[in-house]
């Protein structure tokens, strides 16, 4: 959900530093991109535009409950 | 470098290869949970994963494949080898370009932005294996072209091309597996089998020697 | 939002309950939610956290539109500057998603600026502060032509145009680092404090002069990008002594009712698109007449073109001046999503059809209404040396409502090359001091403090918690005394009880942790500025209180931390300057 999957890293770390919200790390031994918390993913598609080889696939869904003003 | 492969005889006789290197890997494609992605995008993705496998069956699509030899002609079966090494290996050489082909039509990073973050992820093992293999690969071209010119016997010429091409798949294949946005375990153990037995088949032949008779075929 | 599917075990309506108002606060807590609020269990080794200490003479905090041309303009004003962000340089904030900015070409334009300020002020029923307007349309065009040549114009990824500038001017930029304090030492602004999420490091900042750039922010709302910003910047200076307004504004943006909270979906491919420019065009938009209709109508409400939908349907509410009505103007062309006519204005952002929910920027105010409290047109605080831009500065520029499209980016960007400048120049006159050690040790412990909790509330559960207190349209928009006086309670006991007690596992949850307070803070000073403005005017709406007030009330309110660290609040006359 919100931020889904990434396949295809290169581990350039662009999306780790383009995120507002800190959602994606750098994992230490694989050097790849890797999706830590996604409860905080606001579906900006930053991570997504900044990606040079297009490898971040993300869902319109929240993970968490989407509190609004009125239902 | 022209297939001319005129007789529907000889695509049935192919058709266990073209299984296991087409029919399998477009099976692990279609039923792996991969992101789904623009038709355009797919599309450029299915093309390398193919050219790849197409690339590992090259290992029995010579004329040490006894069995194939006997019921194709040799010259077909080099013909075929020779089309899918020339034309498969400039699709792979292109493929770097084919991952950022989508920036060409985005408002994102420029195409040259982002081939050049691409080149200078050294960080990145898959992507240094990419690189060796690539230059592996490119040596693998220019000898085959020049084949001729270098005087090579053709024991020794056989000898380097195997080993070459042994490298490079080997080399290839981590890459793949290390970074390729198809990586899922059935893709990892597809790629590993056929490389494994594709080796096991080249060692045999080099190192037990087995292979007078096919060559006097020629 | 009744069709979105769900996987997890929430069920829908237990989770339309947590949005049905402070009683939700116990629904959050009786969902189940898996938030393992008890114990802490810190991965990070808090012994082994280092400290670094930078200096410089101005200090920029904020890398979007506002901290750009602050440090751009501080530097050629011959400060030495270094600029530090929580994000990354033009891609954190709200700055990414702006597509629209406004320049005044008088060479295109009909109306002279004495006419744009004048209309402004018309449609903002006196809340703009005009000299903040004028000065916006003045120095629009040049702003942007500096945004051009630096390559702004030709993606819509803002970091390389950005970084232009930046590097041609070798200007140091910290990214990814939180500033929580800044610091006053005997009755001094020396500096600032925060801590790098990568490095693991607390980070000191000792300056001569400060901007703060922090943008808006808001309760980590659904559907907006703006789960980045807290308010920082404003509770931070609050917190030393600054003045700060524009509590009881809102922002009306919606959201689509299905993904309510996919900020991209909802705004089309807008985010997509590259930048482009706007002309005068002067509405009162955005405010919060559709809470209205659907506060008197309920829900499901559709989304027509502006100014033929339901709005026509109800009585009363929040009063549009006949001027700007949309029905009088001219039919805006809808469904023209080119990146001019992005952002604000057209009366349903760009792509948003269908069923609408309320909130989506629940906790942020108009543009430039909130933040700090100037003390003149140089974007100056009344602390000595603190000085905010942009989002972070409550210059009115705009008004209590949308005014002018596409004026929010440039204003930032106007305001950050004032307040650039103005901080350049009173570094000339000002010797750096240091941070005693003692202040250092004291800040570090603040700082860390929720790492080093052995047990207490979760960032994560205190927002949700904070969310179903305050984002109901009963009580953020549509406003009545009971209800903020009900709402407050709740967030007073936030702040009383679960604020200190706020616990963070790793340098992620400390961001987090420090979020959360910020935006309990804010929530106090918006439903108390809302209870103080007892009447209704642009995106203020009083149910107790529908009409304006012009006797009591052509006024704004300024919030600041009395002696004895209570709330204060006092009315600045519209039109004046804060002493
Ligand atoms: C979807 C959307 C569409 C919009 N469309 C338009 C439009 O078309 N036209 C228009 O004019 N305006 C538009 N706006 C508004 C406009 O984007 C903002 O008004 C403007 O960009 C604000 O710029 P800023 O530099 O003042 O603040 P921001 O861009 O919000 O930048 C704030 C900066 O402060 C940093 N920061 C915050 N807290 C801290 C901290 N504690 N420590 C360190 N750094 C911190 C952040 O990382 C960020 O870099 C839009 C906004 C959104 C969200
Ligand atoms: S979509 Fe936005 S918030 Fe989510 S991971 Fe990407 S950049 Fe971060
Ligand atoms: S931007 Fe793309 S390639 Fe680079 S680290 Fe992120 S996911 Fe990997």
């Amino acid at each position: 959900m919100s931020i889904v999957s990434i396949n295809g890293c290169i581990g350039c770390e662009e999306c780790i530093k383009s995120c507002p919200t800190d959602v994606i790390r750098l994992n230490r031994d694989t050097k790849k991109a890797e999706i830590l918390y996604p409860e905080d993913c606001q579906i900006c598609h930053l991570c997504r535009m900044y990606c040079p080889v297009d490898a971040i696939t993300i869902s319109p869904e929240k993970s968490i409950p989407v509190i609004v003003s009125w239902g | 470098m022209g297939l001319i492969m005129n007789k529907e005889s000889k695509i049935y006789k192919l058709l266990p290869l073209i299984l296991v290197f087409v029919g399998v890997p477009l099976l692990l494609w279609a039923l792996g949970e991969f992101p789904k992605r623009s038709v355009f995008k797919e599309l450029l993705s299915l093309i390398i994963i193919l050219t790849f496998s197409l690339l590992l069956g090259q290992f029995f699509l010579t004329r040490t494949n006894k069995i194939l030899v006997k019921q194709i002609k040799m010259s077909s079966v080099l013909k075929i080898h020779k089309f899918i090494g020339y034309v498969f290996i400039i699709i792979i050489m292109a493929h770097p370009f084919f991952i950022i082909l989508p920036k060409f039509f985005d408002n994102t990073k420029t195409p040259f932005e982002a081939f050049t973050i691409l080149l200078t992820s050294f960080n990145s093992l898959g992507i240094v294996l990419g690189m060796v293999a690539y230059m592996i690969m490119l040596i693998i071209l220019i000898t085959s072209f020049f084949r001729f010119k270098l005087h090579l016997q053709y024991r020794t010429w056989r000898k380097v091309h195997g080993y070459l091409a042994m490298l490079f798949i080997i080399t290839a294949t981590s890459h793949v597996i290390n970074i390729g946005r198809y990586n899922s375990t059935s893709f990892s153990i597809y790629y590993l089998i056929v490389v494994a037995s594709g080796i096991f088949y080249l060692l045999r032949i080099y190192l037990f020697k087995s292979t007078k008779k096919v060559i006097k075929n020629d | 939002m009744t069709e979105s599917k769900r996987k997890n075990s929430i069920s829908r309506r237990s989770f339309i309950a947590l949005a049905g108002g402070a009683a939700g606060a116990a629904a959050v807590a009786s969902l189940g939610l898996h938030l393992d609020w008890e114990t802490n269990n810190p991965k990070v080794d808090i012994d082994a956290l280092g400290l670094d200490t930078f200096k410089t003479e101005v200090l920029v905090i904020g890398s979007g539109m506002a901290g750009l041309f602050a440090a751009v303009k501080a530097h050629d004003a011959g400060a030495k500057v270094l600029m530090v962000s929580k994000g990354r340089l033009g891609s954190s904030g709200l700055t990414p998603f702006a597509k629209g900015i406004f320049a005044y070409d008088p060479a295109k334009e009909t109306l002279s600026i004495d006419e744009f300020v004048a209309a402004v002020s018309r449609s903002a029923l006196g809340t703009n502060n005009p000299v903040y307007t004028r000065q916006m349309a003045e120095h629009s065009l040049a702003r942007v032509n500096e945004l051009k040549e630096w390559g702004f114009f030709d993606s819509t990824l803002y970091n390389k145009s950005f970084s232009k500038p930046i590097e041609e001017r070798n200007i140091p930029i910290q990214e990814r680092v939180t500033i929580t304090h800044l610091v006053k030492e005997n009755n001094k602004l020396v500096g600032a404090a925060g801590f790098s999420i990568d490095k693991e490091k607390v980070i000191i900042y000792e300056a001569k002069s400060i901007i703060l750039c922090t943008g808006s922010g808001g309760f980590k709302p659904n559907g907006f990008p703006i789960c980045d910003l807290t308010h920082d910047g404003t509770v931070m200076a609050y917190n030393i002594g600054a003045k700060v307004t524009g509590k009881e504004w809102n922002d009306g943006h919606p959201g689509k009712a299905k993904n309510a909270a996919a900020c991209y979906d909802g705004w089309g491919d807008m985010f997509e698109q590259k930048p482009g420019t706007t002309g005068i065009e002067v509405h009162h938009d955005l405010g919060v007449d559709m809470n209205y209709v659907a506060y008197t109508n309920g829900s499901p409400l559709k989304m027509g073109p502006p100014g033929s939908g339901e709005k026509t349907e109800v009585s009363g509410g929040p009063f549009v001046p006949e001027e700007f009505s949309r029905q009088n103007s001219k039919p805006p062309d809808n469904g023209d999503r080119k990146p001019p006519k992005g952002g604000h204005g057209d009366g349903a952002p760009p792509g948003m059809g269908g069923s609408i929910v309320g909130g989506s920027s629940a906790g942020m105010a108009i543009h430039k209404s909130e933040g700090l409290v100037p003390i003149n047109d140089q974007c100056e605080s009344n602390i000595p040396g603190l000085y905010a831009a942009g989002d972070a500065l409550g210059s009115y520029m705009s008004g209590g409502i949308y005014t002018q499209i596409g004026s929010s980016l440039s204003g930032s960007a106007v305001q950050g090359g004032v307040a650039g400048e103005a901080a350049a120049n009173y570094c000339k006159n000002v010797e750096i001091s240091h941070i005693s050690t003692s202040k250092i040790e004291e800040i570090q412990e603040e700082i860390l403090a929720p790492l080093k909790r052995e047990a207490g509330y979760s960032p994560a559960w205190v927002t949700q918690t904070l969310q179903g207190i305050v984002i109901p349209n009963f009580v953020l928009y549509i406003k009545k005394e009971n209800m903020l006086k009900a709402a407050l309670a709740y967030v007073e006991e936030l702040r009383d009880h679960h604020m200190p007690m706020l616990r963070a596992a790793n340098m992620h949850e400390l961001r987090l942790a420090h979020e959360t307070a910020n935006m309990i803070v804010s929530a106090e000073m918006k439903l108390k500025a809302s209870l103080m403005r007892k009447e209704s005017r642009c995106s203020h709406y009083r149910l107790d209180y529908p009409e304006m007030d012009p006797e009591n009330w052509e006024a704004w309110i300024n919030i600041f931390k009395g002696d004895d660290g209570t709330m204060q609040f006092e009315k600045q006359p519209f039109n004046s300057w804060s002493a």
